[in-house]
């Protein structure tokens, strides 16, 4: 019989974007770290568009660019889809500021960055341990409620001590309820399920598909329109290098209430006439789907407690107009890991020293964002004509614009505004533009 | 969310131009792609109260999961594909009578993707 405790100095839930970062900045602050990872490698569970952004990596890792990380392309061309019943408007930007080098976002998959965000951590020092769930907390005097002092995975004896906690679970934020940390389920109306598919495609073809000079440049969009059939929602396209990773996110609430399949959408999205052609002839290499936290900052649980942090999408740390997640994440996970250090040196575990932890986020951009985004996560909702008037509108009008009809400008010019005025009066839609910027800005 | 119907989904139609315009996607094309180290044990997935399911009118576990789990029988049982799952949590937060019971499955086993 061992009656040795297995005991760390930090233990951290999961191994993803934000649970690494932790890991690091505690390792190399000279913690001996527990990095605890569900699957059977690190990034196997996790699913996105999608683009990381530099900003966050070289915060912790600022010679990433030496260290071969796994990129895909750099974002050099980004901006929206305008997608109208059977045409585009595209409204992208190259050039200028994406053209910084090294880019200020790459694209990536997040099985291959998540491993190798996870050997950074590794090399910093932390002890991975996958193919272990933890499935509840080791309370002080064995109580309900008193400090975590460490977690039960699933393993066999598989009781792991450590004076403080750092919860990086993801979305399904179970073990940050058993903490107490929020009292529920986010609702279905706060969550959008993202499902995409990535088609594998010569490089050269999308290339020349996408208008992409080589594969040192890449294409990052949201799609918007008749993508989720004029429901709450939006599309994605991203280039990887031999392949595209397509999908769209959808309110839960809304898949639910229409009773709609995400495949069937999905599908109807790719055999649309202005996308079809840009992935035809591709083999799917992977089709799969993920749960996104938008509810926003009114859906963020309780960030700390006695012994323990929570960090990333279990916090619901995600602005979802701009497509940040994964920044807030690192910079969370890495802000937990200096509060954990921050603990160690003073021998104090309590909340009151945990609470550094909100103070650091209140300080830099991601609880200052959240709160001003506060009003977002129900925009979408309350405005459905951002999924179909609008978006109508822009291909309808231009398609007019660049066509010659031999007819007086002037009636042609009444006709396009008629489109629109038609569908949502003209003051109605200076009230949407208003409220866009409202829920944007935090007014 | 109304509650007129008995669940907790207000059920609305999409207009039937639209409608028309769905395919139907055999989703086990689709599944071929994913790699799964599927426990053969433990289903971490399960109906706590088939007869909630019975009485639950609009069924959206039907048709939210992103990969087809909750299917209904010819017995109008539903049933469930748990080693189909992605672990997404869409029927946890969705199912209206939270009637599902919803763990993680072990460590090392479920899905794992290969591009993410």
């Amino acid at each position: 019989m061992n009656n040795e405790r297995i005991a760390f100095d930090a233990i951290v839930v999961g191994a993803g974007l934000a649970g690494s970062a932790a890991a690091m900045v505690m390792a190399r602050g000279g913690l001996k770290v527990a990095l605890i990872e569900r699957g059977q490698k690190p990034g196997g569970k996790n699913y996105f568009g999608g683009a990381i952004y530099t900003h966050a990596i070289a915060d912790l890792v600022p010679d990433y660019m030496d260290r071969r990380p796994p990129f895909e392309r750099p974002v050099t061309e980004a901006g929206f889809w305008f997608l109208g019943k059977d045409g585009l408007t595209r409204m992208t930007v190259q050039g200028g500021e994406l053209n910084a080098q090294p880019a200020d976002a790459f694209i990536t998959l997040r099985a291959n960055f998540d491993l190798w965000w996870a050997e950074q951590a590794q090399a910093a020092g932390a002890f991975l341990i996958p193919k272990t769930a933890v499935v509840d907390f080791i309370r002080e005097d064995n109580g309900q409620a008193g400090a975590v002092i460490g977690v039960i995975t699933d393993r066999p004896q598989g009781e792991v001590y450590a004076p403080v906690v750092i919860i990086c679970e993801g979305v399904n934020n179970i073990l940050t309820q058993k903490l107490g940390l929020i009292n529920r389920d986010l609702e279905p109306a706060q969550m959008a399920l993202a499902f995409k598919k990535v088609i594998s495609l010569p490089m050269e073809t999308i290339n020349a598909r996408f208008g992409l000079a080589d594969d040192a440049h890449g294409l990052a969009v949201s799609v918007l329109g008749d993508v989720s059939l004029g429901l709450p929602g939006m599309g994605f396209v991203y280039t990887n290098k031999a392949s595209v990773s397509i999908g769209l996110g959808v309110m839960l609430d809304t898949l639910a209430e229409y009773r709609l399949r995400p495949y069937d959408i999905l599908q109807r999205y790719l055999d649309h006439p202005a996308i079809a052609p840009l992935i035809k002839g591709g083999q799917l290499l992977e089709y799969g789907g993920h749960l996104i936290p938008e509810g926003g900052y009114r859906a963020m649980p309780k960030l700390c407690t006695d012994g323990a942090m929570v960090a990333g999408d279990a916090a619901a740390m995600v602005n979802a107009l701009h497509w940040e997640g994964t920044n807030m994440a690192i910079i969370a996970g890495k802000l937990a890991g200096e509060t954990a250090l921050e603990a160690h040196s003073r021998g104090d575990f309590t909340a009151k020293v945990m609470s550094r932890y909100e103070d650091r986020l209140s300080e830099g951009f991601i609880l200052k964002d959240l709160r001003q985004y506060r009003g977002f996560s129900r925009f979408l909702e309350t405005h459905p004509q951002f999924m179909d008037v609008y978006p109508n509108f822009v291909n309808g009008a231009l398609g007019q614009f660049f066509t010659a009809y031999g007819k007086p400008k002037k009636e042609l010019f009444k006709g396009m505004l008629g489109s629109l005025t038609n569908q949502r009066g003209l003051a109605k839609a200076a009230g949407d533009m208003v409220a866009m910027a409202r829920s944007v800005m935090g007014w | 969310m109304a509650m007129k119907t008995g669940d907790a989904f207000e059920a609305k139609e999409l207009a039937e131009e639209v409608k028309k315009t769905l395919p139907n996607v055999y989703v086990d094309d689709l599944l071929m792609s994913l790699k799964y180290f599927i426990d053969e044990d433990v289903a971490h997935l399960s109906i706590i109260d088939q007869a909630v399911c019975h009485r639950c009118e609009h069924k959206p576990c039907l048709y939210f999961c992103p990969v087809g789990v909750y299917t209904q029988g010819n017995d109008g049982r539903i049933q469930v594909a748990y080693q189909s799952c992605v672990e997404c949590g869409s029927c946890r937060v969705g199912c209206p009578y939270k009637n599902i019971h919803w763990e993680l499955p072990r460590g090392g086993f479920g899905v794992a993707y290969k591009f993410g």
